[in-house]
């Protein structure tokens, strides 16, 4: 081979795995995102049942009731609209009512109860997730101080 | 006094290296001697002021003063010793200042080690790592500094987060940023070879030794990090695609391409520009990863505490730093001499197809990493990109270059042969391709691609151990020959194959635990059997005890096989009494290379407890793998030749000094 | 002074550090630096590593051959000598000496007068805790308590200390601890009607101010060693009262009211609870007394006289301090105002009233509970009108 094949080959063959990477990761920003809803949202987009979204809110007051086994049952709110959650396994340490969470999970069809296969609370006792603090800061109902966060 | 001592010391070290930063670069540019003769001691000097300012920090938290704001916050009288000293960086500000320690240490290495290096080349390189420095201790000094004074004095501290009271946090931390900051010397050479527009060929000698030492520790780090998250969090995963992790991930890749530019470079004075360009680009990457940890723009299940002012400072060092590289870069890149030309197959076309994969790898995870970011910036939308995204992306680019591994250490220099190569791996391909079968025929119910992961676990291993076979002469000298030829290869030959091997080891954990482990969640109550893996756990009750600094509610389970009892796994629910912080101490029992692993939960009405266990056949494989992965580093940074270095000055061209008088 | 002794002596030594390297070349004009020199010695060193490969096995004789002879190209090119650089030492040297000598003492001082605290001790805890109590004659409670703190973490099973810091805790409002503390001394010197009250109290505050089935059994539990127990027989009617058996609830304030003398310190409470429940119209007359809560005198009835004084004292300064700059604490002032009153301070008192009346201006709800719990603690109606 010339010299010239040569580096022919070595930036073609670069481009083709570049451009696979490319779609792969197109591809993978379409699907496999998940976005972030507050219980507002909820209520007011119409999320699609079936489509997987985070939700973050407050853990309702007195809304966590145990099932069976290991179900749960709490309710998510940003203290304007109020979602109710089934969840089964164990809770994070930190799960408590009135405390920040982001579950993930889907709506099932026909049914206004969120199904969650994941719920997140922060390993940090002023711990609010990041997103659910922007609502709150939103709605105005924040009461977190700044510096202390 | 000790206190404020450290304090000045500190501020004495931002003095010593704005000196640093300026003279010996502007000694290189007019050629001047003296002034770039004042890098050395301007370097050992920093180094010895900072250890001092981080002796005091170490001293106030060993003797719980609490008149340090930065103790008081994250110390505790009561507090183990052990904690006491590794709480010095278990915090922001303390975290900090080790980062800039560990920074001017290296600084100081080059500054005594440096004798061999032409004057120019180490003015330039000492006064860059003096910027970083001196970006880095403005600041510490007016965002984060650990010498903030608390009067009158409160007479109890905070305490420590006590997920971070694990014995993993007194060595994660430390590990990561030597990898980090190692980097950073890499960065310095491949700035100050773009300001004298000329590689020397002591650069890669230089560059190679101090990627190897801080790509091993980074890979003792995350593999320390992804331990300690997987038995601490109590969440039975070891890798979440957080983007903490993320963080020390990607400079990981970035860092192991350069690895393997370096080498090409310095065996065939080929890819200069490129090495230069992934030297930055890791370093950069470095920085990227303490400014998405130290920022809070990210939220992560490790992060620090956060604060905004924090996160635009580190921004703008951030931006100086990478942006001001890399327009040096392509302002300089085309004044250096092109390298050394190869063929498509050969060694150094293995290895820019391994920088290849690994960049585009690097990218991917990048993007997942910062869309997030970008998007909610953008248009406001919040979303998360999670483990599917960068299965779907990061394992499809993966997946050739680890076939491909195996080619590259047998392929020749300059001009391989593919088809020879190929046939010296018949043997390691048989036995991948049995062992995949076995598993797909075996393991019923298991997806297909369990067997393949396996299959090329299995490749990369068998080819490691193909290649020293083959470099030992296996098949075409007496056993004696080959046994002189195994002593005499050089270790760097051994570093590389153990490398090989333990990413096969790992590959081989990761695919097993995703494929075969099962997790169960069940509402047990004391007496209750719970089956997981080839075990019955029955639950003991709980019971209340307590430590030092916290009390808990441990469940006790005795685990047997087939009837007979062999063990017993203790979980807590443990609640620590400074910061009524509530934590899972996970219940792990190991055989062999596999965990059980239980994780308590709450306890129900009707007087049970929610218990989830898995069982994770080979999962101790993933961090057995890495810690070979890191020995390997180890053995070839020790190679002969890698410790020479460049060579000492010959007398002949050696510097002629005319006295004046 | 010791301080900046040593902080001159740093910084003398670091500026000539930096000026030794600056002298010395002062004496030399000039040096010639052959860079090439360098790349020269790689190659040579390139070379023996060949032939140390092809000793060693692990090089075939024209692999060998093709790397020497590509390395020698590169050393070939490198021994031309085209990069020699000539250094020297001119008037910019001098210029280098005066930025040391002036920017390194200038930024270390100015940087540090701005940002740091000179001459501020290190304060370690263990010289703090020993010296404290002589000196402050044990003033200091909270010195007082880490002491113990202290001492109780290297001796968990010593019973006494874990009995005298219980109700120290629970004077301090910290229930938590005050809590542990009993419960240790429970476990370890046995029950005692002293340790179930206090242990008592200490789960009531936590369960803010309900009695709960656990605090009922404490207080259960100390009547069985004491049945006459004022506190027990107080906190077990409070209990009724909060779960809706009013007549029985009564009837025990009503008992309790019967077996106390009338100036006992908790009478002005029972009476309030009679009077809300409904029977307590034969006590409306008798004169409200002025008096401290349950709790507190339980707490200080531990002590002698002179260490409760103290401790009270203490309590209530830093308490005072505390509100003085976070007032947006309710609970908080009806307690400094009760602690005043059972200091027998009732100017200081109704000074703190007359402060948290401030502070709640346009609230109206927390006025109402701040005069209610005023009356309570038995100011007069003029004082409060200042």
């Amino acid at each position: 081979m010339t010299r010239k094949q040569k580096r022919l080959t070595i930036i073609g063959g670069g481009m083709s795995v570049i451009g696979v990477a490319v779609l792969l990761v197109l591809f993978a920003l379409q699907d496999q995102i998940v976005y972030f809803h507050s219980p507002s949202d909820v209520v007011e987009k119409q999320v699609v049942p079936g489509t997987r979204i985070r939700l973050g809110g407050l853990v309702a007051e007195n809304s966590v009731s145990r099932g069976q086994g290991t179900q749960v049952e709490f309710a998510v709110t940003d203290t304007d609209h109020t979602v109710a959650i089934a969840y089964a396994g164990i809770l994070p340490d930190l799960f408590r009512e009135g405390q920040g969470v982001i579950v993930e999970g889907s709506f099932v069809p026909g049914n206004t109860v969120f199904v969650a296969d994941t719920v997140l609370a922060k390993h940090d006792e002023n711990y609010m997730p990041k997103e659910v603090a922007d609502t709150l800061k939103e709605k105005g109902v924040w009461q977190g101080s700044e510096a202390t966060q | 006094m000790i206190v404020e001592l450290g304090h000045y010391a500190l501020i004495m070290a931002l003095a010593t290296s704005l000196i640093q930063s300026v003279l010996p670069l502007a000694g290189a540019r007019i050629r001047d001697n003296g002034l770039m003769a004042v890098a050395a001691p301007a370097a050992i000097t920093s180094f010895l002021l900072i250890l001092l300012a981080f002796i005091a920090l170490t001293v106030s938290y060993v003797t719980s003063d609490f008149s340090v704001q930065n103790v008081w916050e994250n110390s505790h009288s009561l507090k183990p010793l052990i904690y006491k000293f590794s709480g010095v960086w278990g915090n922001h500000e303390g975290s900090m200042l080790l980062w800039i320690l560990i920074l001017v240490f290296f600084s100081a290495l080059v500054a005594m080690f440096g004798s061999n290096l032409p004057a120019s080349l180490k003015a330039n390189v000492l006064a860059v790592q003096a910027w970083i420095t001196s970006a880095f201790l403005f600041f510490v000094l007016l965002t984060s500094n650990p010498f903030n004074r608390l009067n009158p004095a409160p007479l109890e501290g905070r305490d420590l987060n006590p997920i971070l009271q694990d014995i993993g946090l007194a060595i994660h931390p430390p590990l990561l940023y030597l990898g980090y900051v190692g980097f950073s010397i890499c960065f310095s050479f491949a700035v100050a070879a773009l300001i004298d527009g000329r590689i020397d060929a002591a650069w890669a000698r230089w560059v190679r030794p101090w990627t190897l030492a801080a790509w091993t520790t980074l890979t003792a780090g995350i593999a320390m990090g992804s331990y300690w998250a997987y038995y601490e969090l109590g969440w039975g995963g070891w890798w979440f695609w957080d983007p903490v992790e993320n963080a020390s991930f990607m400079p990981w890749l970035a860092g192991t391409a350069l690895l393997h530019s370096a080498l090409v470079m310095e065996k065939r004075e080929a890819l200069k520009i490129w090495t230069i360009l992934l030297a930055i680009m890791t370093f950069s990457l470095s920085l990227l990863g303490t400014f998405l940890v130290r920022s809070g723009v990210l939220t992560s299940v490790h992060a620090f505490a956060t604060d905004p002012l924090r996160g635009i400072f580190i921004l703008c060092i951030l931006i100086v730093f990478i942006g001001g590289a890399f327009t040096l870069f392509a302002l300089r890149a085309q004044t250096l001499s092109p390298g050394g030309l190869f063929a498509p197959v050969s060694k150094e076309g293995a290895l820019v197809l391994n920088n290849l994969f690994l960049t585009t790898a690097m990218a991917t995870v990048l993007i997942g990493t910062l869309y997030p970011l970008v998007l909610e910036a953008v248009t406001g939308a919040k979303i998360s990109v999670g483990p599917p995204f960068f299965n779907l992306t990061f394992g499809p680019v993966m997946i050739p270059l680890l076939l491909a591994v195996p080619f590259g250490p047998l392929l020749a220099w300059k001009r391989g042969d593919i088809w020879a190569v190929t046939q010296r791996l018949y043997l390691a391909a048989g036995v991948s391709l049995l062992v995949a079968l076995a598993v797909t025929y075996f393991a019923t119910g298991a997806p297909v691609l369990a067997g393949i992961g396996i299959g090329i676990g299995v490749w990369l291993i068998m080819g490691s151990l193909t290649d020293i076979a083959l470099r030992a002469g296996i098949g075409n000298a007496s056993p004696s020959v080959m046994w002189r030829r195994l002593i005499g290869l050089p270790r760097s030959a051994f570093g590389g194959a153990l490398a090989h091997f333990g990413l096969g080891i790992s590959v081989v954990g990761i695919v097993a635990v995703t494929a075969f482990s099962t997790e169960l969640v069940a509402n047990v109550a004391p007496g209750g059997k719970i089956q997981s893996g080839p075990f019955t756990l029955e639950f003991k009750g709980l019971k209340p005890n307590s430590g030092p600094n916290y009390s808990e509610l441990q469940g006790a389970f005795s685990v047997s096989r087939d009837g007979e009892n062999i063990a017993e796994i203790v979980s807590a629910k443990r609640v620590y009494t400074a910061r009524r912080m509530p934590t899972t101490e996970a219940g792990i029992m190991t055989t062999g290379p596999n965990q059980l692993y239980v994780a308590l939960g709450d306890e129900t009405p009707g007087g049970g407890t929610v218990v989830r266990v898995w069982w994770k056949p080979w999962v101790t494989f993933i961090w057995f793998g890495a810690i070979i992965m890191s020995v390997g580093g180890v053995v070839s940074l020790f190679d002969r030749r890698l410790r020479i270095g460049a060579p000492a000055r010959r007398k002949a061209g050696a510097a002629i000094a005319e006295p004046t008088t | 002074m010791m301080f900046w002794v040593l902080a001159a002596v740093m910084t003398v030594a670091v500026t000539i550090s930096l000026l030794i390297p600056l002298a010395r070349h002062r004496q030399t004009t000039t040096q010639v630096d052959d860079t090439d020199a360098y790349d020269v010695e790689v190659y040579h060193d390139q070379l023996r590593e060949i032939e140390r490969d092809v000793a060693g096995g692990s090089l075939s004789a024209d692999q060998a051959e093709y790397a020497r002879a590509e390395v020698a190209r590169r050393l070939l090119k490198a021994s031309r000598g085209e990069n020699r650089s000539v250094y020297s030492s001119g008037g910019l040297g001098r210029i280098g000496q005066w930025v040391v000598i002036l920017i390194l003492p200038l930024v270390a001082v100015v940087g540090y007068l701005t940002i740091g605290n000179p001459g501020m001790p290190s304060q370690p805890l263990a010289a703090r805790v020993v010296p404290a109590a002589p000196t402050n004659g044990g003033g200091d409670i909270r010195v007082l308590v880490a002491q113990a703190e202290k001492h109780l973490a290297t001796n968990p099973q010593d019973g006494r200390g874990w009995d005298v810091l219980a109700p120290i805790y629970l004077g301090l409002n910290r229930m938590q601890e005050s809590e542990t503390a009993y419960r240790n001394a429970l476990r370890l010197l046995g029950p005692s009607v002293a340790r179930h009250t206090g242990l008592g109290q200490a789960l009531f505050a936590q369960s803010g101010g309900i009695v709960t089935a656990e605090v009922q059994e404490t207080f259960v539990a100390a009547q069985s060693l004491e049945p006459d127990n004022p506190l027990s027989a107080y906190f077990l009617a409070l209990g009724l009262a909060q779960e809706g058996r009013t007549d029985d609830a009564r009837s025990g304030f009503a008992e309790l009211a019967s077996n106390s003398p009338a100036d006992a310190p908790w009478m002005p409470l029972v009476r309030e609870h009679l009077v809300r429940l409904g029977g307590g119209e034969d006590m409306a007359d008798q004169s409200a007394m002025a008096g401290p809560d349950a709790a507190a005198v339980e707490a200080a009835a531990e002590m002698s006289g002179e260490e409760r004084m103290e401790m009270i004292s203490g309590m209530v300064a830093g308490l005072d301090a505390k509100l003085r700059a976070d007032p947006d604490n309710l609970p908080g002032w009806l307690r400094l105002v009760r602690s005043y009153m059972i200091l027998g301070k009732p100017q200081e008192a109704s000074d703190a009233l007359a402060r948290a009346l401030e502070k709640f201006d346009g609230a109206n709800e927390a006025r109402q509970a701040l005069m209610d719990a005023a009356t309570q603690f038995g100011l007069e109606p003029k004082e409060l009108e200042q």
